[in-house]
């Protein structure tokens, strides 16, 4: 019951949210020769704009303060292949996420290849701990689905741009999509607990391999918070068009 | 006989400058510029500690040779470029060369073995795309895009694309940004006090 009524006020969100269907939230602004595919400058409405950089700066913080100690801690414990191997498993058991995103979007071919390697890669990669389907059989996977890109493949906007404690950079129609998504995440499923231990784990595995990344760009860029919000435009607009 | 022989000659000879003129110019030179970027890198005699100056300005000539800091600079001012005086225009980009240096030195000293693939090119004269995947060592992959510009007998890269995120675009709309809510000279004066 109470799964049927959380299920039913994330339908009416999203029929409210393509009623008022955003603008595309793309703006031609010419800078010299353009060229073959070259992007058009993508931007954003940032209404939020005072409140989300606060959030940025939290963290920042958050993330030098606790994150980045507590995955350098989680590095020396645990070796950098079973790291792998760990993301390897969390990539494999949010599979419905991708196969559902994928037939969403008509992409029936890719929400096939997504199944297989499931299959393939829970059995012979041993519940998903090692990519067999894409390193011995060279069934390699495919670009990610979520339902973000499945909101844009339907020609819903961006909305505006929002930064989440902990989550970081999103959307209005990323973070819908995020919510959806998690339905279709079996951690969730889990008793309340469990979830946010696993949870937990995931995302302090996941840091742990992608330590340094956030201090680059902060280190190249002038503000921060403009080349973040950019580089999240730019790659979301990216994978929506794969 | 030997028609048929002068002829299959002929053939294979058609065939084979059709093969070198399958990789083009832009192509093979970003790759001499990678190669010879990695030799650096991976020269043990340079991997010394007292050598590491030495190794930055071998790394940073390398680049130099094949990147045109003065094309990016321009096309992340954009509009703005057309205003400058071009005293301006040589401190902005000897500014923006500086961060840029910065940045990718940091960011190659860290190149571990990963493999390079020259994927793809489209050349549409005076430009070209040049399409390339870095395959890390845990076999994950990075579409990497560099775009180039002809200029006198060298293509040279104006802007690089990594995951999608165009490392010009992305410059482009901070100093946008900066300028409109403050001013060049604010630009100016945040660039040179990360620059120094």
């Amino acid at each position: 019951m109470e799964n049927k009524k959380r299920y039913m006020l994330f339908v009416l969100v999203i029929l409210l949210m393509l009623s008022f269907s955003p603008s595309k939230g793309v703006c031609g602004e010419d800078a010299g020769p353009d060229y073959l595919e070259e992007e058009q400058y993508l931007s954003i409405p940032d209404p939020l704009e005072p409140l989300n950089r606060v959030v940025f700066e939290f963290n920042d913080r958050l993330y030098f303060w606790v994150l980045k100690p507590l995955a350098r801690g989680y590095s020396t414990v645990v070796p950098e292949d079973f790291r792998y191997a760990m993301g390897s498993f969390f990539h494999n058991i949010t599979t419905p996420v991708r196969v559902v995103n994928s037939i969403l979007q008509g992409r029936l071919r890719k929400a096939g290849v997504e199944t297989l390697r499931f299959l393939l890669n829970t059995t012979g990669g041993v519940f998903g701990l090692n990519d067999f389907a894409g390193k011995d059989l060279g069934l390699k996977p495919p670009d990610d689905e979520d339902m973000g890109q499945t909101l844009g493949t339907y020609g819903m906007g961006h909305g505006f741009y929002i930064v989440w404690p902990v989550l970081g950079p999103s959307s209005l129609r990323d973070t819908i999509g995020i919510a959806g998504d998690g339905f279709l995440n079996p951690i969730n499923y889990l008793a309340f607990k469990e979830a946010v231990l696993v949870r937990t784990v995931e995302f302090t595995n996941k840091t742990s391999l992608h330590i340094g990344e956030y201090e680059e760009l902060k280190a190249s860029a002038i503000d921060p918070y403009v080349s973040m919000q950019d580089a999240y435009l730019q790659y979301r607009n990216r994978k929506l068009k794969k | 006989m030997k028609r048929a022989f002068v002829v299959l000659l002929a053939l294979v000879f058609v065939f084979l400058s059709h093969m070198q003129s399958f990789a083009g110019e832009p192509m093979k030179e970003l790759k001499v510029t990678v190669d010879k970027v990695i030799r650096i890198l991976k020269d043990p005699a340079l991997k010394k500690p007292d050598k590491k100056e030495l190794r930055k300005r071998l790394l940073r000539d390398a680049i130099s040779e094949r990147f045109d800091f003065e094309e990016m600079a321009k096309r992340a001012l954009a509009r703005h470029w057309r205003k400058r005086t071009p005293e301006e225009r040589k401190e902005f980009v000897r500014l923006f060369r500086g961060l840029l240096e910065r940045t990718y030195l940091r960011r190659i000293e860290q190149y571990r073995d990963e493999r390079i693939i020259y994927k793809d090119e489209r050349i549409d004269p005076p430009y070209a795309l040049v399409k390339t995947v870095v395959i890390t060592s845990q076999s994950a992959e990075i579409p990497i895009e560099y775009r180039m510009i002809k200029e006198g007998n060298d293509w040279k890269v104006y802007d690089v694309t990594i995951e999608g995120v165009s490392l010009v675009n992305n410059y482009r709309r901070q100093f946008n940004r900066i300028i409109r809510s403050s001013s060049y000279e604010e630009l100016v004066r945040r660039l040179k006090r990360k620059v120094g």
